[in-house]
């Protein structure tokens, strides 16, 4: 899940880096991968879309969930509809 | 009119904001602003943080009670906060619970600390009072303050209200995506609402999720307040969306394909404002019927010598468009193009020559260029850097950078050459960069982004 997930990301989001580099727990926002609002907002679509999960800010999970490669698949599993 | 008042067509128990679900009356407000007005310091400029879009507001009146004239900065970023706080000489922060920002004074507000008002009386704010201060990126790159007087703010939001008809606001609200920080935020989201008795919703919703939990708490008629980026996200998701009556879209140019899509989803009009922080907003259009901008009531527009300006009372002197037009008739306009310098990533604007000093100024950096490519096809574009920067990595730029930029310039792909394609001119042609950073890219030698 974790592989799949970093290779969506790196495709959603026309990353140059291999999806096997990104580190599970490496921070995807800020100092790491360096993402930003926009691309919560774009990953969220493709998550939605992939696994018909829709994000909402007011998740309590909201934080963890894109504090990292681990969480964000984990997340995502957990509430996946497809 | 010498004077107007803070807020307009609202009885004491008319709801004024949502917070979330719960709503928040206009005498609640008032109360909540003499009592923030009471506890602030005696410091002539604030920096007003505060992420809910009820407590900015409730903090920005409380200054313009305290004749405190509230900074609105272009961008976040750690540096431009502190170098616009010590521009301003004394100046403060009004920030969430639990957060600071190191080397300013910093006030929290208190959970409704409100002190109790005993009539409904709305505080009136004289016309020339300077209340805010619009940071640009001005062409020597050095932030420029616009400074918007009461008068200015209140001229924008009843001018814009009446063109699209929301004169008689009451039992209607906004829901908004955009910060309330930023100009046209203030303008169409904070002002817009008060001078016209609407709701406002607190919040300020990203995932296209939030923006229906949003349009569901205000339960009723509502004005979405947003931007292409959002728009686009919001038609992409699958979910049944509450009612809409209108939608009004700013900070970048809407697409006519995607206004079509968004009035048949959401069986609603969708306007388009156009504005610049300089002079705010000056003028609509209904995006699927019109390319043509029509000029907002109290806005004329003129050819001064340097090109077309936007002239209005409440304008200090002409302010000149930072886009090339065409003047059709009295009261319109088109868009002919961007100047070449000016680049808008998801609503932020930023100068090229601003990135690239900023890049420059950086330890180890010998040569550089921030440069915007063509956008490819659906995806947001995003700057590109070209970096002379022997023995540094991209990622030790890229956190310099971090430090003196909005995160939203951040170059992707920042890319790590030995020396730029500068011309016999020193100029950088287009398209030799685009063929290097093409070349570095294949070669896989593009550093991360």
């Amino acid at each position: 899940m974790e592989q799949e997930v970093a290779a969506l990301i790196v495709h959603t989001l026309k990353l140059k880096v291999d999806p096997s580099a990104i580190q599970p727990e490496d921070a995807l926002f800020g100092d790491g991968l360096g993402l930003d609002s926009i691309d919560a907002l774009e990953l969220s679509l493709v998550i939605a879309q992939t696994y018909g999960y829709q994000v909402k800010s007011s998740d309590p999970e909201i934080k963890v969930m894109f504090s990292s490669l681990r969480s964000l698949a984990r997340t995502i599993e957990k509430n996946r509809s497809k | 009119m010498s004077n107007a008042p803070l807020i307009r067509l609202y009885g004491p128990d008319d709801v004024l904001a949502w917070e979330a679900a719960s709503p928040r009356s206009a005498s609640e407000f008032l109360s909540d602003v003499a009592g923030l007005a009471d506890a602030l310091p005696d410091v002539p400029s604030i920096l007003n943080l505060l992420s809910s879009r009820y407590e900015f507001l409730v903090g920005f009146a409380a200054a313009m009670v305290r004749g405190q004239v509230t900074l609105l900065p272009q961008s976040r970023a750690f540096q431009t906060l502190r170098r616009i706080a010590g521009e301003h000489g004394d100046c403060y922060a009004l920030v969430d619970r639990g957060d600071a920002i190191d080397g300013l004074p910093c006030v929290t507000l208190s959970p409704r600390q409100g002190r109790s008002v005993r009539s409904f009386e709305v505080p009136h704010f004289p016309i020339h009072q300077e209340v805010a201060v619009a940071f640009t990126s001005g062409s020597t790159g050095q932030p420029m303050p616009n400074r918007k007087t009461w008068g200015a703010l209140v001229s924008v939001a009843r001018d814009t209200g009446s063109r699209f008809c929301l004169e008689t606001g009451r039992g209607r609200a906004v829901v908004a995506t955009v910060p309330h920080q930023h100009m046209f935020g203030l303008e169409a989201s904070v002002m817009l609402p008060i001078q016209h008795g609407l709701a406002m919703h607190a919040g300020r919703p990203l995932f296209p999720e939030d923006v229906r939990t949003a349009l569901a708490d205000v339960a009723g008629r509502s004005v979405l307040v947003t931007t292409p980026l959002h728009l686009r996200a919001c038609l992409m998701t699958e979910v049944t969306w509450p009612l809409i009556e209108m939608i009004v879209s700013a900070t970048a140019p809407l697409p006519r394909e995607l206004a079509r899509e968004a009035e048949e989803r959401f069986q609603a009009p969708v306007n388009e404002i156009f504005g610049f922080a300089e002079a705010g907003s000056v003028a609509s259009r209904r995006t699927v019927s019109a390319d043509e901008w029509q000029l907002l009531d109290a806005v004329t527009v003129t050819e001064e010598e340097a090109g077309w300006a936007v002239r209005a009372d409440y304008l200090s002197r002409p302010v000149r468009f930072r886009d090339r037009i065409a003047v059709i008739g009295q009261r319109s306009f088109r868009v002919l193009g961007r100047t070449e310098d000016q680049v808008n990533i998801a609503g932020h604007r930023a100068s090229l020559g601003d990135l690239t000093r900023k890049l420059l100024e950086i330890e180890g950096v010998q040569d550089g260029v921030f440069y915007l490519p063509d956008p490819g096809q659906g995806s947001l574009a995003r700057l590109t850097a070209v970096v002379v920067a022997p023995g540094k990595t991209s990622e030790e730029i890229r956190r310099a950078l971090r430090l003196s930029i909005d995160p939203v310039f951040l170059p992707r792909p920042l890319v790590l050459v030995p020396r730029l394609p500068r011309n016999e001119t020193g100029k950088l042609p287009r398209e030799a960069l685009h063929r290097l950073v093409e070349q570095h890219s294949e070669h896989g030698s593009v550093h991360e982004r």
